[in-house]
C-alpha cells in the first residue's frame, strides 16, 4: 500500500505541488533522507507516494506537525452512510349504490448512503364516483404531490477514483475541527487561500464541505387530475367523456461555488435558478359497444376520439458572481455575468381510433384495432398517420378438446401490429441559437449544426409476435414462449454526419431499424405437501438483437455515444452497440506490442467489443408454509462489453491494490517486442523484457487515451432479492377489529454472485437508453434491507 | 342508437377539427431563423481563434498540449503523456477537427452565403472579412491534418448538400487557399459598407486587407520550395504595390484577438493556468537555454523567474521526474497568463521574417535579408514594449535562412501552431538531443500531422481512405506532409 502524491514521496505543504521550505525541510529530510527532491507533491490527485510505513510525514490535518503514515482500511464504510427509505400510507375508502370514496394519503422520505443528501414525497389522493341515474355516472380524480429535496447533488463515486489513498474520509467530515491547523497556500503578493480543509486542493474540494454548503435543492409541485362522464345508452351502448391534465412545476436552486481564494486567485459565489413548467391535457370521448351476439360470440367494440395538448416552459438563470455570498437571490448579481436561458414547447396529437373484438365461446378471439393521428410536429402533409393492428389467440385445448392430464391447457397467440410515431417539435425549420455575448455585451448567434428536415415523416413501428403458453400436469408446470421482431421504419432520428459538412447530424427518417428476441418462462411447483407447504420455481430467458438494416441517404453507420473519442455504433448490417476505439498494437498471434517497455498505441480505430449481452435470464424460488413465506430471486446477465473509466483511472492514479505491485523494483508489461525485421518486411517478436516505473506502466490504463485497456465484460450473477413475509391469521384478529397483518423482510441487490470484474458491480449504465455501455465513478448500488408492515381494518 | 352514435360523432369531429393552427404551433419560439453577420461573426471569431490558442479543455488543448510542447516552447512537470512525450488523447484530433468545421467554420460559411452579392443582405465587408477567416482556418487545419475536405466542405445545408465531402490533397488546398485570398481584396473596402461584432479589428478593414495579404505571403513562402514559379509570382505580386496590396508592416496592425477581463471572453491560458489554477507547465530547457545564451531579454516576457533566473527543463520527462521541476523551473510569463492577454494570429515580426527568407531563397528582390531580419526581430522585441539590446544583433551573426527560422520561433512564442508548421517544413530550428531520461511515444519522432478523427472513420470513410492516400503516407503522426523539404 502507498500513499498519495507521486515520485514515492507523500506530503503534505499546502494542498498544491511546489517546493518544500522552512521548517518543514527538517522534518521532510527525516523522513525522505538527504538526497530527495524538496518538492511536495499533494497537488497531484494520484497515489504514488510513500509506501504507507508508519514513517512521519505533515498530513493536511496535521498542520506543521508530522503524524504516521498508516493505511486507511475503513475508508469505504468512512464515506457511505447508510441510506434510509421510509414509506407511510393511509388509505379511506367506502361506498353504497349511490357512489364511492376513496381517499388516501402517503409520504416518502429518504437519507442518501451520502450524507446531506435526502428526497421526500407527499402525495394526497381521491378518487370518487357518483351515480345520479342508474344510467349516468360520474367519477373524479385528483392526485397532489409534493417532492423535494435539500440537496439531490450527490450521484458518484469518484473520490475513489482520485483520492490519496492514505487520507482518513472520517476526518474529512469532521473538516471543521482542522481548519485551525490546516496550512493553506499563501503566495506573497496574493490573497491567502481559503478553501475548506481538504486532502488537495489543485483539483478536488471536500466533499462533505460540498454537500453541506453547495446543495443542489429543489421543490416539485404536481397536480394529477380528471373528470369521467359514464352514459349507459342501452344494456350494451355506453358513452365515456373525459377530461384530464397533468401540470407539475419544478424549481431548482443548485449552488455552485462559494466565494474563496484558490491559489491566490479569488472566485466568487455562484449558483443557478431553473424553474420548469409543465402540462399535459388529454380530452377523450369513447363509444363503447359489448354484447354476447348468439350462443357463442361475444364482441366488444370501441370508437372513440382523443385531443392531447403539450406545454413546456423552462427559465434558467445562472449567476456568474454574488455581489453577497451566501444569499441566492437573481438580483444580488452582477448582471454582465449571469447567464440567461429559457424555452418554450408546445404541440398537440389529435386522434380517431376503433377497435373490434370478437370471442367465440371464450377460447377464440381476434382483436383488431385502427388509429389515425394528426400531430403538430410534423409538416402539413405528413401530419396525418394511420396504424391498424391484428391479433388473433386460440385456446387450443378447449378448442381441440384435449383432455389430457399432461398437457392441462394450452393458448397461442399471434399479433401484427404498427405503432405510428411524430416528432419533437420545431425540427422543420434552419435555425441559429444564441452562444452568449463577448465581453459581457456583443451578443453571440451561431447556426445550429443540426440540419433540420422539412420533409419529416411519421416513423412506424410494424412488429409481429408469436407466442405460446403451455400448463402441464394440472397447473405444476407452466411454459411461456415468445417470439418478437419488431421493424422501425422512418425512425426519426439525429443522425450524425461529417462535420467537413459544417454540421454535426441530421434530422432524419432513419432507414430501417430491427428489433428481435426471444422470451422463454419456465414456472412450476416441484413440491407441495399435504400439510401446505409449497415450493415454486421460474426461470426466465431472454435474448434481444438490435439491428440496423438500412440508413437513409447512403450513409452506414449510427453513432449511439460517443465518450472520450469512443463511440458505441451501429453500422448497417453489423451488430449494434459496437465499441469502436483506440486499442494496442498486436502482434499476429494477438500479444500487445511493446516498445521502451510501453505499450504501443494505435493511431486509427478499431472494433474494441459490443454492448448487447448474449442473454439475460433469471431464478426465482419461493416457499411458502401457512402465512410464512421466503422468496429468492438471481439475475443473471452473460456477455455485453462496457467502457469502464473509473477502474481504468484508479488504475492510473494508482489507487487500485494491483497497481502495488512492481513499484519499487519496476515492472515488465505482458507482450513481446520487436527485435529485428525479416527480408519480407515483417517483424521478428521475442518476449517484452524492458522493466519500467510501475506508473508509466500502469498509466495505459488511461481511458482517455487507450480505449481498449478498459473494455470489461459485464456479465454478472447476482441474488437481486430475497423476502421473507408472514401474515398473521385472520381468526386470531378479529377481536382487535382488524382484518389483515402483513409483516415482511425485503433485501435487495444482496450480492454478486459472480462477474469478472474485480472492482465494481458491472450493473452499471451512465447514460442509459440507447447509450448504454459506460461507466465512471458512478454511486455504487447499494444493498438494501427494507421492513413492510400493513394493517388492513 | 343512432343518433347517439350520431352525437358522439359530432363530439369528436369538434375535437379533431382544428389542424389549421398546426404550422403556425411548430413554429420554433426560441430561435430565430435569420440572423445579422454581426452576431455569427463574433462567435465564429472567437471560436475559432480560441481553439488555436489554447484551448480551454483538457486532452484538445492544441496549442498547450501540443505545439507549444512539441516546438519545446514548454515543457510538462506532470501527465508528461498528454503531448508532451508525443502522445496525445483522440480529443485532441476530435474535438479540434469538429470544433474548426461546426463552431468556426460553418459559421463563416453561412456569413459568406447572406452577406454574397446573390446572399439575403450583401454586404461586401462581411463576406472578404469571412472569406479571410475561412482561409486561415482552413490553412490551419490543412498544416495539421494535410488534405482535408475543402472543395466540397460545408455544404451540408446547400441547395445540393453534401453529407460525406471528398478530400483534397494539401497541394490543392493551397491552391484554393491562395486563390480566395487574391478574389478577397475584391471584396475588402474601407470605404465600404461597414460592419459590426468584429472583436478582432473592431472593423478597421484596412487591417484585414493586411492580414490578408500577409496571410497570402505565409501561404506562398510555405510552399516555395514545392511550387517556385506561383509562390514567387505570388510574392512579388504582392511587394510590387503596397497600396494595392497592403501588408502587416507594424504591431499596431497585429492580426490578435483581444481578450478581455470579462468571463468567459478571458485568454484561454489565463481560463487553464488561473482560473482553472492548473500549474501543469514550466519553460522547456530548449527555449530557456536558447535564449539565456543570446542574453535575449524576451525571456523576462516569456517566463517568470526563479531565484532571479530563466530556467527550463526537458520535454518528455517521466512524471515521478517532471515533478520534481515544478518548482526549479521557469513558469510561464504574465504577460501571457493575464486575463486580457491576446490571441495572436500573424504580426509584423513574422511578416518580415517570411521575407528575409523570400529574399535568401532569391524569391524576392525588393529589400535585404538583414533589412527585414533585423526588421523582424526589432517588431518582436517591441511586441513585448521591450528594445533590442544593443549586442543583440552582435550575437546573432549573420543573417542565414537558418539564423531566419531560429529566429521566427523564438518570436513565435506562443503562436504555437505556426511554428510547429515551420519546423516541419524546414527543420528548423535545430532541437537538441532528447535527455536521455526522456521517454517518448511515435518512436521518437516529432508529431508530423495529426491523425485523423474517430469520426471520419465512422462517417465518412471512403472518402477518408482517399485523403489519407493523398497524403502519400499512414495516418499517424510520422507521415510528413505536402510542404515539408526535408
Amino acid at each position: 500500500m502507498y500513499g498519495g502524491g507521486n515520485g514515492y514521496r507523500t506530503w503534505y505543504s499546502d494542498g498544491w505541488s511546489g517546493a518544500i521550505t522552512g521548517d518543514a525541510i527538517p522534518q521532510y529530510r527525516a523522513a525522505y533522507g538527504p538526497t530527495a527532491p524538496l518538492f511536495g507533491t499533494d497537488g497531484t490527485d494520484e497515489s504514488w507516494g510513500a509506501p504507507l510505513d508508519g514513517r512521519l510525514v505533515r498530513h493536511w490535518w496535521s498542520g506543521t506537525q508530522v503524524a504516521p503514515l498508516t493505511p486507511q482500511p475503513n475508508n469505504w464504510e468512512e464515506y457511505w452512510e447508510t441510506g434510509q427509505t421510509r414509506t407511510n400510507n393511509v388509505a379511506l375508502s367506502g361506498g353504497n349504490d349511490k357512489g364511492n370514496f376513496r381517499l388516501s394519503i402517503g409520504r416518502m422520505g429518504q437519507e442518501g448512503i451520502m450524507r446531506s443528501n435526502d428526497f421526500y414525497r407527499n402525495n394526497f389522493k381521491l378518487n370518487t364516483g357518483y351515480n345520479f341515474t342508474p344510467k349516468l355516472n360520474v367519477t373524479l380524480s385528483a392526485e397532489y404531490i409534493k417532492s423535494g429535496s435539500k440537496n439531490r447533488g450527490y450521484q458518484e463515486g469518484q473520490q475513489f477514483i482520485w483520492s490519496h489513498r492514505h487520507v482518513s474520509w472520517e476526518q474529512h467530515k469532521n473538516y471543521e475541527d482542522y481548519t485551525a491547523t490546516h496550512i493553506q497556500r499563501a503566495l506573497p503578493g496574493r490573497l491567502p487561500d481559503s478553501d475548506p480543509p481538504n486532502w488537495q486542493h489543485t483539483f478536488f474540494t471536500n466533499p462533505f464541505y460540498i454537500n453541506d454548503k453547495l446543495p443542489l435543492g429543489n421543490t416539485k409541485d404536481r397536480l394529477v387530475g380528471n373528470i369521467a362522464l359514464n352514459y349507459k345508452i342501452t344494456p350494451y351502448l355506453s358513452l365515456m367523456a373525459r377530461s384530464g391534465t397533468d401540470y407539475w412545476s419544478d424549481t431548482r436552486i443548485n449552488i455552485i461555488n462559494f466565494e474563496r481564494v484558490r491559489n491566490g486567485n479569488r472566485t466568487p459565489g455562484q449558483y443557478s435558478e431553473e424553474v420548469l413548467r409543465a402540462q399535459e391535457t388529454n380530452s377523450d370521448a369513447i363509444l363503447t359497444f359489448n354484447k354476447t351476439v348468439a350462443k357463442d360470440f361475444s364482441i366488444t367494440s370501441q370508437f372513440g376520439g382523443i385531443l392531447r395538448q403539450n406545454y413546456y416552459k423552462r427559465n434558467f438563470t445562472r449567476v456568474g458572481e454574488l455581489v453577497v455570498d451566501g444569499l441566492y437571490n437573481l438580483s444580488n448579481s452582477v448582471p454582465s455575468l449571469n447567464t440567461v436561458e429559457s424555452r418554450i414547447e408546445k404541440t398537440e396529437m389529435q386522434s380517431l381510433f376503433g377497435t373490434f373484438q370478437v370471442g367465440w365461446r371464450n377460447a377464440l378471439f381476434l382483436d383488431l384495432t385502427a388509429r389515425n393521428d394528426w400531430s403538430s410536429t410534423l409538416p402539413a402533409d405528413a401530419r396525418s398517420y394511420f396504424y391498424p393492428s391484428a391479433s388473433v389467440s386460440a385456446v387450443f385445448t378447449d378448442l381441440l378438446n384435449i383432455q389430457s392430464s399432461i398437457l392441462t391447457f394450452g393458448k397461442v397467440r399471434a399479433s401484427w401490429a404498427q405503432v405510428g410515431n411524430d416528432a419533437r417539435p420545431y425540427q422543420l425549420n434552419q435555425v441559429y441559437r444564441s452562444g452568449g455575448a463577448w465581453n459581457g455585451s456583443t451578443p453571440q448567434y451561431f447556426e445550429n449544426v443540426t440540419i433540420p428536415n422539412s420533409g419529416l415523416k411519421p416513423e412506424i413501428t410494424t412488429g409481429i409476435e408469436f407466442g405460446m403458453d403451455l400448463r402441464f400436469l394440472r397447473g405444476k408446470v407452466g411454459l411461456d414462449l415468445t417470439y418478437y421482431n419488431q421493424t422501425s421504419r422512418n425512425q426519426i432520428l439525429g443522425v450524425e454526419i461529417s462535420k467537413a459538412s459544417g454540421y454535426n447530424n441530421r434530422i432524419l427518417n432513419a432507414g430501417e431499424i430491427e428489433n428481435k428476441g426471444l422470451e422463454i418462462v419456465l414456472s412450476g411447483t416441484p413440491f407441495k405437501a399435504a400439510n401446505g407447504f409449497t415450493w415454486d420455481v421460474a426461470v426466465n430467458y431472454a435474448r434481444n438483437r438490435n439491428k440496423v438494416i438500412a440508413l437513409a441517404d447512403g450513409l452506414s453507420t449510427l453513432i449511439l455515444h460517443q465518450q472520450r473519442g469512443l463511440n458505441s455504433e451501429a453500422r448497417v448490417g453489423e451488430a449494434y452497440g459496437t465499441l469502436f476505439g483506440i486499442g494496442f498494437e498486436r502482434s499476429p498471434d494477438g500479444q500487445i506490442i511493446y516498445s521502451n517497455g510501453l505499450p504501443v498505441v494505435s493511431t486509427t480505430p478499431r472494433i474494441l467489443g459490443n454492448i448487447q449481452p448474449k442473454w439475460t435470464g433469471g431464478l426465482s424460488n419461493t416457499f411458502t408454509y401457512k402465512g410464512v413465506s421466503l422468496s429468492a430471486l438471481v439475475d443473471v446477465r452473460i456477455g455485453g462489453d462496457f467502457f469502464d473509466e473509473g477502474t481504468g483511472t484508479a488504475r492510473w492514479t494508482g489507487q487500485y491494490e494491483e497497481t502495488a505491485v512492481g513499484r519499487e523494483e519496476g515492472i515488465i508489461g505482458k507482450g513481446v517486442k520487436v527485435v529485428s525485421t525479416n527480408p519480407d518486411g515483417s517483424a521478428v517478436y521475442a518476449p517484452n523484457d524492458i522493466i519500467v516505473a510501475a506508473n508509466q506502466l500502469y498509466g495505459y490504463n488511461n481511458p482517455r487515451r487507450y480505449h481498449e485497456a478498459v473494455i470489461y465484460d459485464g456479465s454478472y450473477v447476482k441474488l437481486r432479492e430475497m423476502t421473507l413475509g408472514y401474515s398473521i391469521p385472520e381468526a386470531l384478529l378479529k377481536k382487535y377489529m382488524i382484518r389483515t397483518v402483513k409483516f415482511s423482510v425485503v433485501g435487495r441487490n444482496l450480492a454478486i454472485l459472480f462477474s469478472n470484474h474485480t472492482h465494481i458491480d458491472p450493473e452499471v449504465d451512465r447514460f442509459g437508453g440507447n447509450r448504454q455501455g459506460f461507466a465512471y465513478g458512478e454511486l455504487p448500488n447499494s444493498r438494501s434491507l427494507g421492513f413492510n408492515l400493513t394493517f388492513g381494518f | 342508437m343512432k343518433k347517439y352514435i350520431l352525437l358522439s360523432l359530432a363530439l369528436i369531429f369538434t375535437a379533431t377539427s382544428c389542424t389549421s393552427e398546426f404550422d403556425e404551433m411548430n413554429v420554433d419560439p426560441n430561435n430565430p431563423t435569420k440572423i445579422s453577420a454581426q452576431y455569427l461573426l463574433p462567435y465564429a471569431l472567437e471560436r475559432s481563434i480560441d481553439r488555436y490558442w489554447g484551448g480551454r479543455t483538457r486532452f484538445e488543448r492544441l496549442n498547450l498540449d501540443g505545439a507549444m510542447l512539441w516546438m519545446q516552447y514548454l515543457s510538462r512537470n506532470i501527465y508528461s503523456n498528454e503531448g508532451d512525450n508525443y502522445g496525445i488523447s483522440p480529443a485532441m484530433q476530435n474535438n479540434n477537427w469538429q470544433g474548426f468545421f461546426n463552431d468556426g467554420l460553418v459559421n463563416f460559411q453561412r456569413i459568406i452565403t447572406e452577406s454574397g452579392p446573390e446572399g439575403t443582405t450583401p454586404n461586401a465587408n462581411y463576406e472578404g472579412v469571412a472569406l479571410v477567416m475561412r482561409s486561415w482556418l482552413f490553412s490551419v487545419m490543412t498544416d495539421m491534418w494535410g488534405a482535408i475536405p475543402y472543395n466540397e466542405a460545408l455544404k451540408g445545408t446547400s441547395a445540393e448538400p453534401n453529407y460525406s465531402p471528398a478530400y483534397d490533397s494539401q497541394e490543392k488546398v493551397y491552391e484554393g487557399l491562395l486563390n480566395d485570398l487574391k478574389k478577397k481584396k475584391k471584396k475588402l473596402n474601407p470605404a465600404g459598407p461597414a460592419i459590426l461584432g468584429d472583436i478582432v479589428h473592431n472593423g478597421n478593414i484596412m487591417r484585414w486587407k493586411r492580414f490578408a495579404n500577409s496571410l497570402r505571403l505565409r501561404l506562398a513562402n510555405r510552399q516555395a520550395a514545392k511550387k517556385p514559379a506561383e509562390s514567387r509570382a505570388i510574392m512579388r505580386e504582392i511587394l510590387s504595390d503596397p497600396v494595392k496590396y497592403p501588408i502587416i508592416t507594424a504591431n499596431a496592425d497585429n492580426t490578435v484577438l483581444r481578450s478581455t477581463s470579462v468571463l468567459p471572453s478571458n485568454n484561454e491560458w489565463h481560463q487553464v493556468l488561473i482560473q482553472e489554477s492548473r500549474t501543469d507547465w514550466n519553460i522547456s530547457s530548449t527555449l530557456a537555454d536558447k535564449m539565456n545564451s543570446l542574453n535575449d531579454t524576451r525571456i523576462t516576457v516569456y517566463a517568470t523567474p526563479v531565484g532571479g533566473k530563466y530556467v527550463g527543463h526537458a520535454n518528455g520527462l517521466p512524471d515521478a521526474i517532471a515533478t520534481t521541476y515544478l518548482a526549479t523551473s521557469s513558469g510561464v510569463g504574465t504577460a501571457f497568463t493575464r486575463i486580457d492577454a491576446p490571441s495572436v494570429l500573424m504580426t509584423a515580426s513574422e511578416v518580415n521574417l517570411i521575407l528575409a527568407e523570400a529574399v535568401l531563397d532569391g524569391d524576392i528582390t525588393t529589400g535585404t535579408a538583414k533589412g527585414y531580419f533585423e526588421a523582424g526581430i526589432t517588431a518582436s522585441f517591441e511586441q513585448y514594449g521591450l528594445t533590442v539590446p544593443a549586442t543583440y544583433f552582435a550575437t546573432v551573426g549573420e543573417v542565414t535562412r537558418e539564423k531566419v527560422l531560429e529566429q521566427k520561433w523564438l518570436a513565435l512564442y506562443g503562436v504555437g501552431i505556426e511554428a510547429w508548421t515551420e519546423y516541419r517544413r524546414t527543420g528548423f530550428p535545430v532541437l537538441p538531443a532528447k535527455d536521455p531520461r526522456a521517454v517518448f511515444e511515435n518512436d521518437g519522432v516529432l508529431p508530423t500531422r495529426l491523425p485523423y478523427p474517430g469520426s471520419e472513420y465512422s462517417l465518412n470513410k471512403a472518402s477518408l481512405d482517399k485523403g489519407i492516400a493523398l497524403n502519400g503516407g499512414a495516418d499517424n503522426m510520422k507521415t510528413k506532409l505536402w510542404w515539408a523539404e526535408k
